[in-house]
């Protein structure tokens, strides 16, 4: 039987743009907060969960190591768990795991991101979540797996732009009382998000949460270390984490069926059966406006394409009737990937303790759901915390964080300037190769052919084309050939590089369903202007001439209306 | 199941990178120990006066205690060679012109040693346990950099 495990501090440092801490700093910023917010020492302490995300965001290699010393790890047990953007709320399961399996009493959990030091922009550390040989070639943008997601859910539910400029609306609102926020504004309109830059149609400038630094640190505790150190522990009372495909166009682009899993387990942990009537307050994951609406879908507190709807009616607002990133989320507080996760945490925490100032929601919330999502796009981690036994009994004058709250912010001239600075590339260069079954599926590009293989026992002809089934978990039976044919399942109208530079002519990259398959795969149209293009639109494959195939993805010019130009 | 590479050259390759270059600024911590070196051409480190232990370089923070930490404590210039080893190949496996030596010293006053060349070491072997000191460049030379320390060199 797991124990029952509480967090009873929580601390974090500002989300700046470029801090002059070293992530080492940050990390122990937070962490240190934390403590003293509980009025612990490190030698309490008894083992440390640590998160960041990529190595190559810091530029260290071995990031978990390099933190250690920030985050109090020195002579204890220390892990570093990493699921990409969903690894900030991913610590605090570690953290409870940790303390519920009787292997710790008390658990610092601290997560950190240092963005600013990729040069010249984060983006380029993205490209490899690329499929290297069947997406990589088409010169894809990390914008791209977000504006295509988000066409696909605001076409299949009919959704007006307006009421998802409205979720970058709230949360840029709300941050303006967050102590510790980058970009909280407190005039900001519908409109404002509306002008902003096309970046990647349907994303907009405004609607994409800003490259930031900070730290974050959670103290979690079992339940008889949590009521010697605390009179008001928040419970942690359920966790749960899931995994969609790898394909990322194999996905189901509109509802996020991992993040249901999650939920679905957690909430079972948690003995949550309504989670409409028994969550008080959420922090689901808003890297973009649409996707706090996708996770809130996904967290099942609203209907499949109704939680856009609520965000116009004012339902998410913090006085609403379901309080959604009441922090301001990462839109307005700020997106240091990994530490922003665990903000969120950290932000229930404060909720459910009356400890949120000017943040705090009305009435006393018992009970709330925080969510992360990340790894090659797919995965949802979900934790339920609650208060139990009548009204906080701590103080609620505090303000959380303190205002005093560290992280410095330097100007890009300073930052250019600092003594001491160093500037270097890791200088890795890869030679990637297809492997058996994308080597086949190439082999067929250069006959002119599309390739798909059969899984006998779940009856999918999958495309791209995989040796095994991943959800049958054996090896698949045969080749197929399938049609030239498609249908588009989404596409974007992009006007930048993947390093934000403008573009001159926009690319339009889309998903297209093969037909007889089961799949489909990530390629660009042509012959069709960006105000024709269409999800649904039937295309066919363009293929260059048979002497200029090389066996690439490229082999394929572009897909195009079918019957010609439209 | 494994298809069989007869010609390896002749595999299908797709050739890529992470576009990606960093800058690294030197922190709370290491702003005042760069701006010591680059004006005064002292080595600062931090005195922890909770657990006693003294970081070289200067730190924020004790990783021990968590206690705050300024650059407070001068170190050095003399100290003792803990370990050192002489480097005959380059980073691509390419053999060396002249041979680098490396020495992890531990400066008077610190807990931490500090790892540099060590310049002309001449014909004498050196000895783990022998005394060293580090040369600053002169002041017109120095950038703020772990390069304003030229090296250590023997004491006389």
């Amino acid at each position: 039987m797991a124990r029952r495990v509480a967090v009873v501090g929580a601390g974090m440092t500002r989300f700046v743009r470029r801090a002059q801490e070293t992530g080492k700093e940050l990390a122990w910023e937070a962490s240190r907060e934390a403590l003293a917010s509980c009025e612990l020492s490190l030698d309490r302490v008894d083992a440390v969960c640590l998160t960041s995300a990529p190595d190559a965001f810091d530029g260290v290699h071995m990031k978990g190591e390099y933190l250690s010393d920030g985050a109090g790890a020195f002579g204890r047990p220390y892990m570093r768990t990493y699921v990409g953007g969903g690894s900030g709320v991913f610590t605090a399961i570690q953290a409870y795991y940790t303390v519920a399996s009787g292997m710790a009493d008390v658990v610092l959990a601290v997560a950190e991101e240092k963005m600013s030091s990729t040069q010249p922009h984060p983006q380029g550390a993205f490209l490899t979540i690329f499929d290297n040989v069947l997406e990589r070639p088409l010169g894809p943008n990390l914008l791209w797996i977000f504006a295509l997601e988000m066409n696909r859910y605001m076409t299949v539910h009919g959704l007006d732009k307006r009421d998802i400029a409205s979720v970058a609306v709230k949360n840029k609102r709300n941050a303006a009382d967050h102590p510790a926020a980058l970009l909280g504004q407190a005039d900001i309109t519908v409109e404002d998000v509306l002008a902003s830059e096309t970046l990647a149609w349907p994303v907009q400038r405004l609607d994409v949460s800003p490259i930031s630094d900070g730290a974050v640190a959670l103290v979690v505790a079992s339940e008889e270390a949590a009521k010697r150190i605390s009179s008001d522990p928040v419970w942690i009372q359920g966790v749960g984490w899931n995994l969609d495909t790898a394909y990322w166009t194999n996905r189901d682009l509109v509802f996020p069926e991992y993040v249901a899993n999650a939920a679905r387990m957690a909430y079972e942990m948690a003995g949550v059966t309504e989670p409409r009537k028994q969550i008080h307050v959420a922090e689901p994951y808003d890297p973009f406006d649409y996707k706090e609406l996708h996770h809130l879908e996904g967290l099942l507190l609203f209907d499949k394409g109704k939680a856009p709807e609520a965000a116009r009616d004012g339902v998410l607002d913090r006085t609403g009737d379901l309080p959604s990133c009441p922090s301001g989320g990462l839109l307005g507080v700020g997106n240091p990937i990994a530490a922003a996760g665990l903000m969120k945490v950290a932000e229930l925490f404060w909720q459910l303790r009356g400890e949120a100032g000017a943040r705090q929601v009305p009435g006393t919330p018992e009970r709330g759901v925080a969510q992360a999502w990340g790894d090659l796009m797919q995965v949802g981690t979900v934790v339920v915390m609650g208060r139990e036994g009548g009204p906080p009994t701590t103080a609620t004058q505090l303000e959380t964080p303190p205002v005093a709250t560290p992280a410095t912010s330097l100007s890009d001239a300073e930052f250019r300037s600092a003594t001491g600075a160093v500037e270097d590339a890791i200088g890795a260069e890869y030679e990637w190769d297809a492997g058996v079954a994308v080597g086949r599926f190439l082999d067929g590009l250069r006959e002119g052919t599309i390739m798909g293989r059969e899984c006998r026992n779940c009856g999918r002809v999958l495309v791209p084309p995989r040796m095994f089934c991943e959800r049958c978990f054996r090896g698949t039976d045969a080749w197929v050939q399938v049609e030239n044919t498609g249908v588009v399942q989404t596409f974007s109208i992009c006007h930048v590089s993947w390093d934000m530079q403008p573009l001159d002519e926009p690319q339009l990259p889309a998903v297209i369903a093969i037909d007889g398959s089961d799949g489909g795969f990530l390629h660009m149209l042509g012959e069709v202007t960006p105000e024709d293009a269409r999800v649904g639109m039937a295309v066919e494959a363009v293929w260059k001439p048979v002497a200029e195939r090389t066996g690439s993805i490229l082999d394929i010019a572009y897909f195009r209306p079918r019957g010609g130009t439209a | 199941m494994l298809e069989k590479i007869a010609r390896p050259d002749e595999i299908r390759r797709w050739p890529g990178d992470m576009p990606v270059r960093h800058r690294y600024t030197p922190g709370v911590g290491g702003d005042a120990f760069f701006t010591a070196l680059h004006e005064r051409g002292v080595v600062l480190g931090s005195h922890c006066a909770a657990c006693g232990t003294t970081y070289v370089p200067a730190r924020r923070f004790c990783e021990r205690d968590f206690s705050e930490l300024s650059a407070d404590t001068e170190v050095g210039p003399a100290g003792q060679l803990v370990s050192f080893t002489i480097v005959f190949a380059g980073i691509e496996g390419e053999p060396l012109d002249r041979p680098d030596v490396l020495g992890a010293v531990r400066l008077d006053g610190a807990d931490a040693v500090l790892i540099h060349r060590v310049l002309e070491p001449g014909e004498e072997p050196l000895e783990i346990g022998e005394r060293l000191e580090v040369v600053v460049r002169p002041e017109g030379e120095r950038t703020g950099s772990i390069l304003d320390i030229e090296g250590f060199r023997r004491t006389d």
